[in-house]
């Protein structure tokens, strides 16, 4: 097949407009799997990907589409996560494409979200199709949808296709506009070998999947390969398509969307957005783009039961064939012994990876506080990364502290424009931009500290706005904050899990909001046990939890002994998440405690 | 093979304030075909335990409530001639009942000794007039006094008392004086209750509204600590986490659900253990007599507690008795060593001070008693 019958496309849109749905539908309207195959989300397979509605990991699926005039193309749908948190894995997702359908829905209108993945397309130089979703909605208005495309992403959105991926409206037209609108990928099978690789899976049996364009050149079972950025070389076993499931085919020529087995027995020699090539004519540069993906946000993972730490050393590594972007590192705390420093994407990133190891493996965590990488400028000129806390060096020693910016764009209506810019201030931000998308929508824009996005900006967000509004942000990078370490204290002693990185302007009210919240979350025990924050060895906060006085069933009435263990049955219950901390017992929700404040 | 009876009589002249107890009031059309229900279920279970190949002798009778004193003489009759009719009664079997203080007279007293009882319960939770009426009670304390002594001339030298104490508006003054009126009145077996508000009571409600207002925990502990030291020093030793008694008063059915030993329930709501299986009958009334009627069976559940769950229940029960876990025992019942089966939780328990043991038994220490919840808990098996 050459290369004008083939066609590569990304789905943009933000969560729960429909992209999803819409792939589905397109699955089905081109009979790539029978209608007994068809489940929904097919693309979604992970089972947390279906119960939250959302992409993590990128697929791939080829569609066979005869068009109205008579020819049948090859159509490469590129799925990609729509969370910030996987903003690489988009744009490298992008780079395989030349065009991508821009899902919006026609009551919601634009988000923040969208919006910076169609910026991120545009640099891409894709042709973008505008497709308006939900038109069948009571509340769709596709006109003033339309208008919105136009005014804030400066697209023509005259020839918008208009759709109900739910009802099956419009799903030829959109078949037929790819065909039409997006370029057949140039490339050139003379040419050495150059394939990107988009994404990776785990094969236990084939070692890495790795999910390829190919731009120039062909790639065969038996031929030797080079990846450019890590030079590692290897004999391909398997290239085939996804149908969606994986199908194995002859070779992968240019314009080519697939993916090849290599006996790759790690993911770190397969990383998303390096180059493929031939080992034996080696091209003379990479394709363009690539990065290492550095975590933004760090956390302590700690498995409740000690003996665990195996288990959960183990599950991590498992993870990790899966997925590049998870690092972690052995670290012990005083208060929570053995456990793993990981880090990750983002806050979604961290959530999916926690529930995995919880439901995956059956491993009970307790997880630290998140916390961004800060940069320590010591008095003797040295500079530590400090991603925990507990290893902040003593406050004499430190000339200054720079923590993490991002530029962070919010999408409002205007009655919460007062409220959010409150808000960001609120939360150390910087103004930068205010631009009026539409006479009701306005566009922010501030650069906050990473540090606040992760502690609850987005929440807060979500509240003041009432739901409407939506976040996007970018690491802009690194400036100087006036920082100091919160310790906490509990029964005189410091636990050094609960110890945080705040602005000193607001350490006493975080402290006296973090003391009171452990008093609510902490259980009562034989003893009473004080709570401080502390800085340095100034004491900022201070709340007690009393010691139990009397806690027994009086009464054992008339043999009705099951309701007496079942009630006994709670109370065990409840403590199985405490880890003993000296002779305290600290619930799991305690280490979060700090994310979880008013 | 020995076991222990329990009839439940579910109805009451009116509702306290605080009880969550299988009880109705205003229910006398009931009464006589509850009467009948009771009685057939009677002589049924007692015909197919008397046919077993094992011969069951009876050594207590317990009839609870709700207030069995409210049934007619004619009633209460029926029931105690069907019981002996289908059961082997042990000669020196405890026969108990309960009663509330307003519902019975000299006679009826009297009555209820000719026909067995040798056992007598007073629920008089207080005699303080002020807080009878907090808790939605019927009687006054004079009237509490009268029918204690009129029960000691009806014959019964076997009397306890039910006490209640953390009650609302309550002071440790009110209740040392409740107490020191008790042991006035010279009966040999005390049951101190700490309240405690239960879902679905008016209390309940009112708590929520931030209608009452429950003494201070430091007033409540207080309490607590004034009747275990106050009791003893009478002659009255605690011989359970809320019961004292003088020696040889001990209530010998209650100590058959600590010492975990069979016992059958009769009538709504009665629960049974017997052979390792935990049962309820329905506690509907009108659902009760539809089904023992229609010769169904009023059973409405039941259990085989899990091995793991069944020694919790023995060591939780035991452990409320002053005599402790006999190590002993727990082998005989399950073929496991306590002290090496639970050697953590054993440890841990000590080292909070709310344990002791010796060769033969482990029991709760006074503190291990006023945190009981706490050591039983460390028992119970985790759930996957």
């Amino acid at each position: 097949m050459s290369t004008n019958h083939i066609r590569n496309f990304s789905i943009i849109a933000h969560i729960d407009h429909g992209k999803s749905t819409l792939a589905d539908r397109l699955i089905e309207y081109t009979g790539t799997l029978s209608a007994r195959e068809m489940e929904e989300q097919v693309l979604d397979q992970m089972e947390l990907e279906r119960e939250r509605g959302i992409t993590i990991k990128a697929q791939a699926v080829r569609l066979e589409y005869t068009a109205k005039d008579g020819q049948t193309y090859m159509l490469n749908l590129i799925d990609t996560p729509g969370h910030v948190d996987f903003t690489y894995e988009v744009s490298r997702s992008l780079a395989a494409c030349e065009g991508a359908l821009l899902v919006v829905d026609a009551a919601q209108g634009i988000e923040a979200q969208t919006l910076a993945n169609v910026y991120l397309a545009l640099d891409h130089n894709l042709e973008i199709i505008p497709v308006i979703n939900k038109i069948d909605l009571p509340s769709a208005e596709p006109e003033r949808v339309r208008h919105e495309i136009e005014d804030i992403i400066g697209l023509d959105a005259s020839e918008a296709v208009l759709v109900s991926a739910k009802s099956g409206i419009g799903i030829d037209e959109v078949l037929e506009a790819i065909v039409k609108r997006i370029p057949p990928p140039r490339g050139s099978d003379s040419e050495t070998l150059q394939a990107l690789i988009f994404d990776s899976h785990f094969d236990p049996y084939k070692g890495v999947i790795a999910y390829v364009r190919v731009m120039n050149g062909r790639i065969t079972p038996g031929m030797k390969i080079r990846m450019m950025a890590t030079e590692r070389t290897f004999e391909v076993t398997e290239v085939g398509i996804f149908r969606p499931r994986l199908t194995n085919i002859a070779e992968l020529g240019p314009g080519q969307v697939g993916f090849i087995a290599a006996s790759i027995k790690n993911v770190k020699d397969c990383r998303v957005g390096d180059t493929i090539t031939d080992a034996e004519k080696p091209a003379a540069k990479p394709l363009p783009g690539y990065r290492k993906v550095t975590p933004m946000v760090y956390c302590g993972l700690y498995p409740v039961e000690s003996s665990e730490y195996e288990s959960l050393r183990d599950a991590l590594e498992k993870l990790k064939l899966n997925d590049a972007s998870l690092v972690f590192e052995p670290e012990t705390s005083v208060a929570l012994g053995f456990g793993f420093r990981c880090g990750f994407l983002g806050l979604l990133h961290m959530d999916v990876i926690q529930e995995r190891l919880e439901r995956e493996y059956g491993i009970t965590l307790i997880t630290t506080a998140p916390s961004v990488i800060y940069r320590v400028y010591k008095t003797d000129g040295e500079m530590l990364e400090i991603d925990n806390p507990a290893k902040m060096p003593p406050p004499q020693e430190i000339d200054h502290i720079e923590e993490p910016f991002v530029k962070a764009t919010v999408i409002v209506p205007n009655e919460f424009v007062g409220a959010v810019m409150e808000l960001s201030q609120e939360k150390r931000g910087e103004f930068k931009d205010m631009k009026y998308l539409e006479t009701t929508r306005v566009m922010l824009t501030y650069h906050l500290p990473l540090s606040e996005i992760i502690y609850d900006y987005f929440d807060r967000l979500k509240t003041v706005s009432r739901g409407y509004a939506s976040l996007d942000y970018e690491l802009v990078g690194y400036q100087e904050s006036r920082l100091v370490k919160m310790d906490i204290l509990l029964n005189g002693e410091p636990v050094d899990a609960l110890s945080v990185i705040v602005h000193r302007e607001r350490a006493e009210y975080r402290g006296r909001q973090l003391a009171s919240k452990l008093r609510e979350i902490i259980p009562r025990h034989m003893f009473e046990i004080p709570i401080q924050a502390a800085i340095g060895n100034k004491i900022i906060a201070r709340e007690t939890v009393r010691a139990y006085r009397k806690d027994v069933l009086a009464k054992c009435y008339g043999g009705d002994i099951t309701r007496k263990r079942k009630l006994l049955e709670k109370q065990k219950e409840g403590k199985k998440r405490m880890k003993q901390v000296g002779s305290v017992e600290i619930p799991q929700e305690a280490f979060m405690a700090i994310l979880k404040m008013d | 093979m020995k076991i222990g009876l329990y009839v439940h009589i579910p109805f009451c002249r009116c509702k306290c304030l605080y009880c969550d107890f299988p009880s109705y009031a205003g229910c006398e059309a009931v009464y006589e075909p509850y009467t009948a229900a009771l009685c057939r279920e009677i002589a049924g279970k007692g015909g197919l335990f008397s046919h077993g190949t094992d011969t069951v002798y009876v050594d207590t009778i317990y009839i609870g409530g709700g207030t069995p004193t409210l049934l007619s003489g004619h009633c209460l009759e029926a029931i105690f001639e069907t019981l002996c009719a289908h059961w082997r009664i042990e000669r020196h079997a405890e026969i108990s009942i309960e009663a509330n203080p307003g519902t019975v007279d000299f006679n009826k007293l009297k009555m209820l000794r000719s026909l067995g009882v040798n056992r007598i319960s007073f629920g008089i939770q207080s005699f303080d007039d002020r807080l009878l009426r907090v808790l939605g009670r019927l009687h006054s304390a004079s009237e509490a006094l009268q029918a204690v002594k009129m029960a000691k001339d009806a014959g019964f030298d076997n009397l306890n008392i039910d006490l209640m104490y953390g009650l609302p508006e309550q002071t440790v003054g009110d209740w040392r004086q409740t107490l020191a009126i008790a042991i006035d009145l010279d009966v040999p077996h005390i049951s101190a209750y700490g309240l405690k508000i239960e879902e679905g009571t008016p209390f309940f409600t009112r708590q929520k509204r931030g209608e009452i207002s429950l003494p201070p925990e430091e007033e409540d502990e207080a309490m607590y600590d004034w009747v275990t030291e106050y009791l003893p020093a009478q002659g009255l030793v605690r011989y359970e986490i809320s019961n004292y008694a003088k020696p040889g008063f001990e209530c010998r059915h209650n100590l058959k659900y600590w010492r975990y030993r069979p016992y059958l329930g009769l009538g709504a709501a009665a629960h049974s253990f017997w052979n390792g299986r935990r049962a309820a009958n329905i506690s509907s009334i009108r659902e009760y007599i539809g089904k023992v009627q229609s010769g169904e069976g009023p059973e409405a559940g039941w259990e085989n507690p899990e091995k793991d769950e069944a020694m919790a229940e023995f060591i939780f029960l035991a452990l409320r008795t002053a005599a402790g876990l006999k190590h002993e025992e727990f082998k005989r019942y399950f073929g496991v060593d306590f002290g090496q089966r639970f050697a953590a939780e054993i440890i841990q328990l000590e080292t909070k001070g709310l344990l002791t043991k010796n060769g033969q038994s482990v029991k709760l220490t006074p503190l291990g008693m006023k945190l009981g919840n706490m050591a039983f808990a460390a028992f119970i098996p985790d759930k996957p």
